[in-house]
Formats: C-alpha cells, structure tokens, sequence
C-alpha cells in the first residue's frame, strides 16, 4: 500500500478526503473529510505513537525496546507533543 | 522505526548519551572517575576541580584522589540539575543528570594517563642546586607540552558534559550553552571549596 500525501503537490496546503471506498463491496462514499490529526504527522512519528500506545505508555520500555536512551525517547516524545499541539493550533485557526 | 540507527564510532565517542543513560551510565562513569583517580596515584596528580588537574604535587592520600573526582562529579551535576529545573520546559530524571555526568568525565583517564610517564621527570626538575624550588627551562617545555597535549582532552571532555546535559534536560541553543558555562564555572568555584576543605582533613 503506498503512502498517504498530506499535503498538496502543487501548493503544499493540507489536503482533505473527498472519496472513500469499501474494499469488500466497492461502495464509495463522496464528501470532504479532514484527514485525522495524526495522519498529519510524518511517518516515522505516526510509528513512534503506535509504538509508545503498544508498550503502554512506559518510556523506559520504548528505550529498551528502541536500544536507545531513556532521555532519548523522552525528548522524542516532547518533540512529537510539540508537532500534533502545532497541528492542532493550525486546524483551530482554520475553522 | 529507529530513534538513531547510527552506532558510529563517532557517536560513541562523542554522543554516547543517545545510547547509555541513568543507571548504566553511572555505573561506567563511577568506575572510570575511580580509575582516573587511581592512575592519577601512580603520579601525585589529582583533579582538585570539575577542570583542574595538576601533577607533580606533593602526594595525596588515595582517599583524597577518589574524593576529587566524586566531588567534581557531584558539584557539577548538583548545579546541572538546578540549571536544568530552571531553564527546561520539559521533565527530566536527576539520575540521567548524574549518570550522564559521571560517564562524560572518562576522558579523565587519558589526562592521567598522558602524564603518567614523565611526572617523576617533572618532579625532578623543579629543585634548583640552592635547594630552592625554581622551574627549570626543560621542565616549563615539558609542562607547556603536555599541557598542550592535554588540551583536546579537555575540550572533549567539556563537550561529554554540555551534550549530556543538552540532552537530559532537552535544552539547546544559545540559552543552553550559557546555561551550561555558567554552571560550569559555579560547579568549580564549590567543588574548589570542597576539596580544599578535603585538604585540611590530611
């Protein structure tokens, strides 16, 4: 599966869902849909997040599990805090 | 997902903090602190500050030796973690502060160890034909050489303790390098006082 774009091509504003389809019985269902907050957030942060749910919210898991610094992780976590406060602000400033 | 896939030498050398922090870092920095210090025996050089060391001084006591090193240690990441309250906006542990301190102080052995070989020369030539103490001109190039050598040791050791603080405490920039010189100086000014009220216990 290829990955989602977020922002647009040609003017690098945030792009929205206008069509989404079952895969089981190919309804499509038409609209314009905001893209979830975190889908905003680059790849590699979206994994930190799923990984950081998973090991429960404990660093020190993340840390071992990652093989790097509790320290590390923590600052990985505040900058990732910092980024979805920042799209959050944005979103808001948008409506 | 890798936070830091790069395990390059010169990330162990000089950012080894991403990979080894709190009790692990303290333990390696601990060890290597004592193993500076006991080198440091071999020949009368000690670390009478958080950046001093001397050689060729009169001989210390081995308690005295280790005492210094733990108290540089202690004096600068005391003052670190009260920097850090201060001027972070995020969370950290005190045990990443002074694991991380005491594991960027291993380049202490290499300072003792540079010495090792000709301290007993620096010795000798400092007493003069009238039993007064006068630098002779070998012994000043020799100090002024090994004081040269000793300098990007310093200077790697000083960059250990500014990126372990950068990152326990997740400040950078400006402020951070300020910070730090700053704490870097009080941390030396009380350990100085510390270890000079060690000396009056001998």
């Amino acid at each position: 599966m290829k990955n989602l774009p977020t922002a647009c091509p040609s003017c690098s504003g945030k792009l929205a869902v206008k069509r989404l389809r079952c895969e089981k019985c190919e309804t499509e269902v038409e609209g314009l849909y905001a893209l979830p907050i975190l889908v905003n957030l680059p790849q590699d942060d979206q994994e930190f997040i799923l990984e950081f749910i998973k090991a429960d919210g404990s660093l020190k898991d993340m840390a071992s599990f990652l093989k790097v610094s509790y320290p590390t992780v923590r600052n990985k976590l505040d900058e990732v805090i910092a980024k979805l406060k920042q799209n959050e602000t944005n979103q808001k400033g948008k409506k | 997902m890798n936070l830091n896939p790069d395990r390059k030498l010169t990330t162990r050398l000089f950012n080894p903090f991403i990979h080894t922090a709190d009790v692990q870092a303290l333990w390696i920095g601990l060890a290597a602190i004592l193993i500076a210090g006991g080198i440091g025996a071999l020949s009368d050089s000690h670390f009478d500050g958080v950046l001093d060391f001397h050689t060729g001084s009169r001989s210390m006591p081995l308690w005295i030796l280790f005492s210094e090193g733990i108290v540089n240690w202690l004096c600068l990441s005391a003052v670190l973690v009260i920097a850090g309250k201060i001027i972070s906006k995020t969370a950290f542990r005190m045990i990443d502060v002074f694991g991380t301190q005491a594991l960027a102080r291993w380049p202490s052995i290499f300072l003792a160890l540079i010495v090792l070989p000709m301290a007993s020369k620096l010795k000798g030539l400092n007493v003069s034909q009238h039993s007064q103490l006068e630098p002779s001109t070998e012994g000043m190039a020799l100090t002024i050489f090994f004081g040269l050598v000793m300098i990007p040791f310093v200077c790697w050791m000083v960059l250990l303790m500014y990126r372990a603080f950068s990152l326990c405490c997740n400040v950078r920039g400006a402020k951070a390098i300020w910070t730090f010189i700053a704490g870097l100086l009080l941390a030396e000014i009380l350990s100085k006082i510390i270890i000079n009220g060690l000396f009056h216990l001998i």
